[in-house]
């Protein structure tokens, strides 16, 4: 520290003798007009952004790394690697000066980022924040700012705010270039200095909207501090996963179940074609075969295998995208389902002449062991197994049901529901009729379309082909039983979950059957909800504005296709209870058909 | 939500001149550069770099660096095309080379047909030199960050001076000793030699070049080669039988000009440069800041004599033959001045709370190339 001081003040000597012969030479006012407001506009920014940041500390106060407060909760992001050293519980500074407990909320190890939420001083008040922006935006040669506590600098936590160019963007920075799991897919590089400790604080645009949280810099032989090559992970692969982080999942990366690569390396220009192909994968199920050319994936042109890589480190696994590919002379749209990474897949260090790893810029090392069980931020702490915090879980899940109760509280119409209407199956129309009864000792799901289909759910010897009757429906009379089960029993009739999924996206066609512009057009963002009941799994999409159930999907077991429902034309169902009265049923990449309801009744 | 509103209301609508961001310039520059893949990929050498366009039937410039040392030069375009290249010629006076795209199907003779974007080289060195405190882009595929179609990474920067250089790469003084073009932006990073160095619109200043410390301070040090440079050497010629010594003047316009042509010459080179630095150990040093900063050991390059002879990392040199060493600069003296490949010293070094002796016989000194120290150890 004397040494950093008595650096600064010779610093501070040499400047002073510089400054007054040149300010006698030429005057303040023949600076730019241009320069001074640009100068204006950045302390302008900077002050309005300061508050927000936040100093990552251990419990007990020793800053660590950075963060950045992302709404009035006290909810912040920061980096996977700051926060696994310190703990599920922790402090945060804020330039306040003030140190607030916190708790881990949700995390994802690969894309290094986690959640974390500050605990007010008084109940309920609010904290500054910043605004997330659009990092598709970014380009290169754009302004930066870098906010943090690099070398856990500031005892008080005002942060320290470097400033920069954006030099690239989209990089690919792969796992095993560094230390550890992480891997930077479409993260934004700057020559901002980024150091030690600057780790998972904010890289903002000038109009001071959040598009990166930095993690990340290059130095390979040079000491470990910037070195002009910083890189920010994406606010909006971030973005992505945030309704996992909130609803305090450890959330994975995905694959495709194929490899992706080029065709010929050293051909002149790349062509990416699909190269292996899992059997058991959604690609399989949709039709892909290796050789195919692979021409957009999730909305983005194909043009190299680190856009590819980029690209699907942006998902979160199970997330269903939109691929165009390209076999001979045409070109097809479909959506394709995002896995789990099985174990042989995920990326390791195979390459034993590649590059030792080097260290992060952070976090700063820590002492161990601090006692946190007196902070309050104990009692906001639930483990369980899949989850970062499984307390913040309950806390979405109850959340969203609350909300979609507005649209009708069902369990008072727990007993038998049938409905009335008709079905149009393409090729076949006519009348409908079906039944949900739950309230015997042997439930049952009648659907009478001309023939007539029973199920039910629990019996003895039910073969698979019978759960998923009717045939082409992947199973519509099991997901008729369970959209009345969580609608009217809710979380006690799914012993196996019921818990919050996160975000996913959602692709309901158009209500009326006409064809849409593109399949990647139909994307809604939904509020998930997942449930499990006997072996049968379910996903509930809640419209993110008003929590309406706007589908749901029904799987009869894993790697197989569910059955997808999506729910059109809501209206009074009797008391006052809004159900939809056009559902449409799809299955595989077809669509089953519409059921269209005159007459619902509840009891 | 409130304090929504207060941010929002924060924002300046109209981001004045002062502050334009570079994406337009960056985008345009880009177009006219290329990566580049050669040589190396083994004992830290970079086996990537870059160049820049300077005709649009695919002249590259870069700089003189191992990466040439191959028939297998392969450069990446902006658009992602992949193209084989070959050196046509090399100053090192001016630590610069001029490479020419292949097209599969023709002659070297042939014209490429190609229509590229590029930067008019003789335009360029035409325009007044940059002066202390203008601003600089710098542009380069530094760590090999992009491939094919990616963008180079761009860098911006100050000029800090136009000065001659002192500086060495490795133990070996730098071929080159006219102006440079020093820059307070860490644009010399591995694979940013041959990049470009800007005006903030995005007209050519110069070649980035080597990684290279001060032989000072033993400090990085960050320079382009300037587009109009010019140096006088000293050759010894023949004539009538007879050595004779004979002044060239050398010009970077000129090289490109007749280079692009095929009719450059090269200035005779002294083969032994090398002589009098004495024996190769392989040691990398801490930065050498202060004018008295202790040999402390910061990487020891692989397979060299000091990593035969079982030095580490943070190893502190105390003794050679017995003389104490208080600094890298006696360090570094004592081998110019005391040995040359084939001696062997013995080196007396602390090691923790210990002192250790180790028996260092030293090697010829590797190719006159960029040599990259190992990273830190894990820790």
């Amino acid at each position: 520290m004397k040494h950093v001081l008595a650096t600064a003040s010779a610093i501070m000597l040499g400047a002073v003798t510089c400054l007054i012969p040149a300010a006698g030479a030429q005057p303040p006012a023949a600076i730019e007009k241009a320069v001074i407001d640009a100068e204006a506009e950045r302390v302008a920014v900077v002050a309005k952004l300061s508050p927000a940041v936040v100093a990552v500390c251990i419990y007990g106060g020793q800053a660590i790394g950075s963060g950045v407060v992302i709404d009035p909760e006290g909810y912040a992001l920061t980096n996977h690697h700051v926060t696994q050293p310190a703990g599920a519980i922790m402090q945060c500074g804020l330039a306040d000066g003030n140190l607030y407990d916190a708790v881990i909320v949700g995390q994802d190890k690969i894309g290094d980022v986690a959640l974390v939420k500050l605990i007010p001083k008084e109940p309920g008040k609010p904290f500054p924040f910043v605004k997330l922006g659009d990092s598709d935006t970014v380009k290169i040669g754009d302004w930066s700012l870098a906010m943090g506590n690099p070398f856990s600098i500031a005892l008080d936590f005002t942060p320290t705010v470097t400033y920069g160019l954006v030099s690239g963007t989209n990089r690919y920075e792969p796992m095993g270039s560094r230390p550890g799991i992480s891997e930077y897919t479409d993260c934004i590089q700057v020559d901002t200095s980024i150091n030690p400790g600057n780790s998972g604080g904010p890289l903002f645009n000038m109009k001071g909207e959040l598009i990166g949280i930095n993690g990340r810099i290059n130095f390979e032989k040079r000491v470990r501090i910037n070195s002009g090559v910083g890189y920010a992970i994406s606010i909006n692969q971030i973005k992505n996963f945030l309704g996992h982080f909130y609803a305090g999942i450890d959330t994975d990366h995905a694959s495709l179940g194929a490899v992706v690569g080029t065709a010929d390396e050293t051909s002149d220009l790349q062509k990416m074609v699909i190269k292996q192909l899992l059997d058991e994968s959604d690609a399989a199920r949709r039709g892909l075969a290796e050789g195919d050319q692979v021409m957009k994936f999730a909305g983005r042109k194909m043009t190299s295998a680190n856009m590819y890589k980029n690209i699907l480190g942006t998902l979160p696994k199970e997330w269903r995208v939109p691929m165009t590919v390209r076999v001979g002379a045409k070109s097809r749209e479909l959506l394709v389902r995002v896995q789990n990474i099985t174990p042989g897949e995920k990326p390791t260090r195979e390459d034993p002449m590649a590059p030792m790893p080097t260290p992060r810029p952070g976090p700063m090392p820590v002492p161990k062991g601090p006692n946190t069980t007196a902070s309050p931020a104990a009692k906001l702490l639930k483990v369980k197994p899949g989850y970062v915090n499984y307390h913040f879980n309950e806390v979405q899940r109850d959340k969203l049901l609350a909300a979609a109760k507005k649209l009708g509280d069902f369990t008072t119409v727990a007993g038998a529901w049938t409905a009335e209407g008709g079905y149009d199956l393409g090729e076949r129309k006519g009348a409908i009729k079906l039944e949900v009864n739950e309230k015997t000792a042997d439930p049952f799901v009648k659907l009478g379309m001309n023939i007539e289909f029973s199920l039910h759910p629990f019996e003895s010897g039910l073969t698979p082909r019978a759960a998923a009757e009717p045939v082409g429906s992947g199973g519509l009379m099991m997901a008729l039983y369970h959209w009345h089960r969580y609608l009217t029993v809710g979380a006690k009739g799914f012993e196996g979950d019921f818990s919050h999924g996160g975000t996913e996206p959602l692709y309901p066609f158009p209500a009326d059957g006409s064809v849409p512009t593109s399949l990647a057009s139909l994307r809604v963002d939904a509020d998930v909800i997942r449930t499990k009941h006997g072996s049968v799994t379910c996903k509930w999409y809640h419209s993110k504005a008003d929590a309406k159930l706007l589908g749901f999907e029904t799987y009869l077991s894993k790697d197989t296709d569910p059955c997808e429902v999506y729910f059109h034309d809501y209206k009074d169902a009797g008391g006052g209870l809004l159900l939809p009265h056009r559902l449409e049923v799809r299955f595989g990449d077809k669509r089953y058909g519409y059921i269209n309801i005159a007459k619902y009744n509840l009891k | 939500m409130r304090i929504a509103s207060l941010l929002i209301l924060a924002l300046i609508p109209n981001l004045s001149l002062g502050a334009d961001p570079f994406d337009k310039v960056c985008d345009d520059v880009n177009t006219k550069m290329v990566k580049l893949f050669g040589a190396g990929g083994f004992s830290r050498l970079n086996n990537f770099g870059t160049g820049v366009l300077i005709s649009k039937e695919g002249h590259v410039l870069t700089v003189a660096s191992q990466l040439l040392d191959t028939s297998d030069l392969v450069v990446h375009l902006y658009d992602g095309r992949r193209l084989r290249a070959e050196v046509m010629v090399i100053e090192q006076e001016l630590d610069a080379a001029i490479l020419r795209i292949r097209v599969e199907g023709k002659k070297p003779e042939e014209p490429t047909g190609l229509d590229l974007p590029y930067f008019d080289f003789a335009e360029a060195a035409k325009r007044p030199s940059a002066a202390p405190g203008d601003w600089i882009i710098g542009f380069s595929n530094m760590y090999e960050i992009a491939l094919r179609d990616e963008p180079l990474s761009a860098m911006r920067g100050v000029i800090a001076a136009r000065t001659k250089l002192s500086g060495r790469v490795g133990v070996f003084d730098f071929p080159y000793n006219g102006d440079v073009y020093v820059v307070d932006q860490i644009t010399n990073n591995p694979g940013a030699s041959g990049g470009a160095l800007t005006t903030r619109d995005g007209k050519l200043l110069g070649l980035i070049g080597r990684e290279i410390k001060n032989n000072q301070t033993e400090t990085n040090l960050n320079y382009a080669i300037p587009v109009n440079a010019a140096v006088s050497v000293t050759v010894k010629v023949k004539e009538k039988d007879m050595d004779v010594e004979k002044t060239l003047n050398i010009s970077f316009p000129d090289f490109v000009a007749r280079g692009m042509k095929g009719d450059y010459k090269p200035a005779p080179r002294d083969k032994n440069a090398t002589k009098g630095d004495g024996g190769y150990s392989g040691l990398v040093f801490v930065p050498n800041i202060l004018s008295r900063t202790p040999a402390y050991v910061e990487a020891v390059i692989p397979d060299s004599p000091a990593a035969k002879a079982g030095f580490r990392p943070d190893d502190l040199i105390s003794f050679v033959d017995g003389e104490p060493i208080a600094s890298i600069a006696a360090w570094l003296e004592y081998l110019r001045a005391h040995t040359r490949p084939g001696t062997t010293v013995r080196v007396d070094v602390r090691r923790g709370e210990s002192l250790t002796t180790l028996t260092l016989p030293l090697g010829n000194h590797p190719p006159r190339t960029v040599v990259a120290p190992p990273p830190p150890p894990k820790k």
